[in-house]
């Protein structure tokens, strides 16, 4: 008897353990050789050409290999990775372009839209004769019925349509939001999450479960065929799409989840996926020198903050915060660790979004200007002790904080690291900023693309502590960016620069370290065409607008 | 005077009874123990239920419909009570029912570890029992190094490995997932038992039953490796003593040839100890397939508790946790009354 209630109990402990050690080792990138495994050219084909495909006459099939399974496949409800699925499925009123584009939205399900003179009555016109997956007609009354479901179930990113007080249909093709707070809905409307339009006679009779089993009724040009869970998804045509189909776009689109990062880097090589992201770094080299691939590095609308705690001395003193500022060694860091995967931020706003300026002043590594600064707050020898707090298992965050740390004890401060999963850290940051930790680093992005995601979220007075946590509170920097969030539905030059004025306010407070912004990589076979990397829907690749050659 | 049979019956009856109520002990306390480790490690399941950047309100909304803002004796008994209907809760991060989940992914993972078994068998005791009877022959040396490789050698690295070895080197065996994306597509697997190979078998899709056999062989022997280790060397070993029984020195005089002798005579007494490794190697791969399934992006239990881990949802890991010990509970009491039944030598006190 002994020995099997031993052997249950070592049955138990061992899964304990090894959930555990899964956890600590729980990476954004799982385990992987630094060298590029010598992967024999065996079939650099697009898989279009595999044989199988061949027998079909040739249909085009683009084959995403994702890193993650897609946790929730509810319209309603999606905010998280399902995102690159539900883009292709769903549509919403508006679309935010990439970077450099002419305007800053586009229409898609809405034409044309215009608002009040205060901005609390935004009017959509939509779009005529588009039909939903499930054959159901698209119009105001399925507007109305599923941002109405998203808010009631009030999950995720729900709270974009916070604002909204009532959705009036004024004819089929016309729909009014009522706000109680003047708000951006145009840019609302454009987030990949939350904003999704679907057929409300579909949600009713079929209920959430019916999605998440891999079903879709939206009115994307793809539609879901099959699911089979953490494996793979199968979409084909919308062959009613509203946009039409043109010479060589993808018949069928099929996600393969696979989550080691060389054998995703593999399936590229070898052909049979076209597209994936986040290869490993230390590939990419040898990965841009092909002809047969091509990696997209472009930034991210994500970036890495060390929020500083402006309520508890010394870094209550606006010198010190600033003396902190001058003393990582920003280059170097993006240089050494980053190899290229970053750029030094200019304040909180990333780059290429709107609200972006890089005329803010950016500190540098300067540690005379730090010695000097710190002088003059009366610390010349430093002499005091500073607690870190970052996410566990993120190397890069974990190698900034070794790498400040040796900064700092240059300047006789003792940086102490704390590395803890984001609930804990998070618990520790809502406590009393008294007790709380010294520099929390953590990163940012956006829901909806509005710098006021940011620099409400992070840096606006609270009462109760959510995201402000390096407890900063002044009214001035307040009043600026709530009257650039109401002038930003109707005058978003003026409220541009009334955001970029806020920014200079927190740079000039040093209220926080800008580390960096993040770039994204993105490995494609080279006949992949037509793709252009659109931070404000991560890792989402439209398929729809890509063509193979 | 009484024939000792009924006794012994009584015995055995007493013994199951008893190991049930052991059983039933293990399960509570580990329910117990992973449900309060799941409310004292710093998480916050409401957050985690509203997805990132939450706000106040939807958050006090989530506690209040997760029942988080109700005193831990109740939480605790409600979930029991749950489990008793073999309810195991939702997911906070996908919001679906975790049993859902689970059906969806468990025959992936029994597959992979019963191919993974039945290569232990094919290959583990014929090695075994060739290494025992010409002990210190190349064969054996070569055989000892293949079982120690197999136990110690760790299953990532040997995964890797082989992946590198026959998909991106000799290009004969495909790099990961269940089946070809060319198969899934145009030959796709009805869904029946959630076995490929037997589902496949069954419609007669052989396409897809030779794509997925195909798919299974470097994961179920990656998987393998430590229970084709195991049992050679338990078969190796048991195989030496038994070969050294006079019945055996008298089966040979005989006449009967080696092959009978063997695979026969010598192994039937050799085997018990090797069916209990392998019974224990099941249970073990089960939870050795979270890294296997990760390399070879496989859509199991390991794969969904790798996410779950990740993602701190710990719903589904106190769920998967408490679905294994079930597994190694019951095959570990499977095993005793097998090897009882098997193994007169064996007493059941």
């Amino acid at each position: 008897m002994k020995r099997e209630r031993c052997s249950s109990y070592l049955a138990v402990g061992l899964l304990i353990v090894v959930l555990f050690a899964t956890q600590c080792g729980a990476p954004t990138q799982p385990p992987a050789p630094t060298q590029a495994p010598a992967v024999e050219e065996k079939a650099t084909e697009a898989p279009t050409e595999a044989p199988v495909a061949e027998a079909t006459a040739a249909p085009r099939i683009f084959v995403y290999a994702h890193p993650t399974s897609f946790p929730e496949l509810n319209p309603a409800t999606s905010y998280s990775n399902d995102s690159v699925i539900m883009s292709n499925c769903y549509e919403g009123l508006t679309f935010y372009n990439p970077p450099g584009s002419a305007e800053i939205l586009e229409p898609v399900l809405a034409t044309a839209w215009e608002t009040n003179a205060e901005v609390t009555e935004w009017t959509f016109h939509l779009r005529e004769g588009v039909t939903f997956h499930d054959g159901e007609p698209f119009n105001a009354a399925a507007v109305k019925y599923s941002i109405e479901k998203t808010m009631e179930l009030g999950v995720g990113a729900a709270y974009i349509w916070a604002p909204v007080e009532a959705i009036e249909v004024v004819d089929d093709y016309t729909i009014k939001f009522k706000l109680s707070y003047p708000a951006p809905l145009d840019l609302a409307a454009s987030c990949g999450y939350a904003a999704w339009i679907y057929s409300p006679k579909a949600y009713e009779e079929n209920g959430p479960d019916w999605f998440n089993e891999g079903h879709c009724a939206g009115t994307g040009p793809y539609t879901i065929e099959s699911y089979e869970r953490g494996a793979r998804l199968v979409m084909a045509r919308n062959e009613n799409y509203w946009g039409g189909w043109r010479e060589g776009q993808y018949d069928k689109v099929v996600f393969e989840i696979v989550e080691d990062p060389v054998v995703r880097q593999q399936m590229i090589e070898a052909g049979t996926a076209s597209f994936t992201y986040e290869p490993p770094p230390d590939n990419l080299p040898a990965l841009a020198a092909r002809d047969d691939l091509v990696v997209y590095t472009n930034p991210s609308y994500q970036n890495l903050l060390g929020l500083l705690n402006t309520r508890k001395p010394p870094l209550d003193n606006k010198q010190v915060r600033q003396a902190l500022s001058y003393s990582f060694p920003y280059a170097q860091f993006i240089e050494g660790v980053m190899t290229g995967r970053a750029t030094q931020s200019y304040g909180p706003v990333p780059t290429g979004m709107w609200g972006h300026s890089e005329d803010l002043f950016q500190y540098t590594y300067d540690l005379d200007k730090a010695k000097e600064l710190l002088t003059q707050a009366g610390y010349p020898d430093g002499g005091f002790k500073l607690l870190l707090t970052y996410a566990t298992g993120d190397l890069d965050e974990q190698q900034l904080g070794e790498l400040w740390k040796a900064e700092l004890a240059k300047l006789g401060i003792e940086l102490e690291l704390q590395g803890m999963n984001w609930e804990a850290q998070w618990d520790l940051s809502k406590s009393d900023p008294k007790n709380a930790q010294d520099v929390l680093v953590m990163y940012w992005w956006p829901d909806y693309i509005s710098p006021y995601t940011f620099l409400y979220s992070m840096f606006h007075s609270e009462e109760e502590i959510l995201f402000n946590l390096g407890y900063y509170s002044n009214p001035t920097y307040d009043k600026l960016i709530d009257d650039a969030n109401v002038l930003s539905g109707s005058e978003r030059a003026q409220a541009t620069e009334m955001f970029i004025q806020a920014q200079e306010i927190l740079v000039d407070d040093a209220v926080s370290l800008f580390f960096y912004d993040l770039a994204n990589t993105h490995l494609a076979r080279a006949n992949v065409k037509g793709y252009v990397d659109n931070p404000a829907y991560p890792h989402v690749v439209f398929i729809y607008q890509l063509t193979q050659e | 005077m009484a024939s000792p049979r009924p006794c012994i019956s009584m015995h055995r009856w007493e013994y199951i009874l008893r190991r049930l109520a052991m059983a039933a002990l293990v399960l509570v306390s580990v329910s117990v123990i992973t449900f309060f480790i799941a409310r004292v490690v710093p998480s916050d399941p409401a957050a985690a239920w509203v997805g990132p950047h939450p706000t106040q309100e939807q958050i006090a909304q989530a506690r209040q419909r997760l029942g988080l803002d109700r005193p831990l004796y109740e939480q605790y008994l409600g979930y029991m009570r749950d489990l008793l209907r073999g309810d195991l809760g939702t997911s906070v991060r996908s919001h679906q029912p975790i049993v859902a989940d689970i059906k969806a992914y468990l025959p992936a993972t029994m597959e992979l570890v019963a191919v993974g078994m039945v290569m232990a068998v094919a290959l583990g005791i014929p090695l075994g029992v060739l290494s025992g009877a010409h002990k210190g022959s190349l064969l054996d040396h070569f055989t000892r190094l293949f079982s120690i490789a197999g136990v110690s050698m760790p299953t990532f690295w040997l995964g890797l490995l082989l992946q590198l070895l026959f998909f991106g080197r000799l290009g004969i065996l495909p790099l990961g997932s269940r089946v070809s994306t060319e198969v899934a597509l145009y030959h796709p697997v009805a869904h029946i038992t959630g076995f490929y190979l037997v589902d496949t078998a069954i419609t007669g899709n052989w396409v897809a039953f030779k794509d997925a056999l195909l798919h299974i062989i470097l994961p179920a022997f990656t998987l393998g490796t430590y229970a084709i280790g195991l049992t050679i060397r338990m078969t190796r070993s048991t195989m030496i003593e038994v070969l050294g029984e006079k019945y055996i020195l008298a089966a040979r005089v005989a006449g009967i040839p080696e092959r009978v002798v063997l695979f026969v005579l010598a192994l039937k007494n050799a085997i018990i100890p090797t069916i209990i490794v392998l019974g224990l190697s099941f249970v073990y791969s089960l939870t050795g397939a979270l890294l296997v399934e990760m390399i070879f992006s496989w859509p199991g239990l390991g794969t969904y508790v790798t996410q779950a881990v990740i993602s701190i949802d710990f719903p589904v890991i106190v769920s998967v946790t408490l679905v294994v010990t079930v597994f190694y509970v019951f095959i570990n009491l499977f095993l005793d009354l097998v090897q009882a039944l098997l193994d007169p030598r064996v007493t059941l006190q």
